[in-house]
């Protein structure tokens, strides 16, 4: 089920997106940040909102790099959004996927030597909806969005 | 540990009396922040400096992960009697790092510069 979801995602044409960053080298990391910001920028959301997105984004990115090794960040606005315009980041990969996901949402949790522990759960935290799937041994997938706040 | 060169050096750190400041006015990227450690390290070797200001007005994303770096750069200088003080954090940058909980362990935080040479002077 998971495993699909992930094949559906990665196979998806890019012209569904408006950003689409491969990533695979740690440069990817901040080209992936810099795009995410561009696009929120141009939707017009506050600049306190285009900092939380383009972070949020930096951090599934380098889960990506570290964890996986290779996927992909994909990025679109919806504008015709019921709520009002949002912007939909979606995390893939084909890595070794998350035994235990509420594990790795807790805050502190890495497995990682160089690190604070609070990338996903931060994530889940700057962005409006979180959702998370992720099967071992097929890979993970992290769909976020934000919505545009009226002012 | 080997000599820097050149096109190692990522920022211009400024000598001011027994301080290092250090504008950093680039995007940091992991690499980019890692390197920064690095320069840091061996200019507070060279210079015996008994404090090190970073200034990141210019820096419009900080994660997690930079967090982490800019703070085991602070507690490595700690260990060689240099304290470090970050200063000019902007608004949304602030307001990130607090939703997502960061707490720059071993950092002082300073207002703006002349706060943070205050802060310097003091250490």
């Amino acid at each position: 089920m998971v495993g699909e979801k992930i094949e559906t995602l990665l196979e998806s044409p890019a012209h569904e997106f408006d950003v689409v960053v491969r990533i695979a080298r740690e440069e990817d990391i901040a080209v992936a940040r810099q795009m995410a910001k561009q696009l929120a920028q141009e939707t017009g959301f506050s600049l306190a909102d285009v900092t939380k997105i383009a972070t949020a984004v930096s951090e599934l990115a380098r889960n990506i790099y570290r964890y996986a090794k290779e996927g992909r960040i994909m990025i679109r606005k919806r504008l015709e959004d019921r709520d009002g315009p949002c912007i939909e980041v979606i995390a893939a990969d084909r890595g070794p996927g998350i035994s235990d996901v509420e594990l790795v949402l807790t805050r502190g949790y890495t497995t990682y030597e160089r690190s604070l522990g609070i990338g996903l759960s931060g994530v889940k935290r700057l962005m409006d909806s979180f959702e998370i799937y992720s099967e071992v041994g097929k890979g993970t997938v992290v769909i976020t969005e934000k919505r545009r706040r009226k002012f | 540990m080997k000599m820097m060169t050149y096109k190692d050096r990522v920022v211009p750190i400024l000598r001011v009396a027994d301080y290092l400041l250090v504008p950093i006015q680039i995007d940091l990227d992991d690499s980019t922040v890692g390197r920064l450690q690095k320069q840091l390290m061996e200019e507070i070797e060279r210079t015996r400096a008994r404090a090190v200001i970073l200034d990141v007005r210019m820096v419009e994303v900080i994660d997690s992960y930079i967090s982490y770096t800019l703070s085991e750069t602070a507690a490595m200088a700690r260990l060689m009697g240099c304290r470090t003080i970050l200063c000019g954090i902007q608004p949304p940058v602030a307001l990130t790092l607090a939703q997502m909980g960061v707490v720059l362990q071993e950092l002082v935080v300073a207002r703006d510069l002349e706060h943070a040479l205050v802060l310097a002077s003091l250490s």
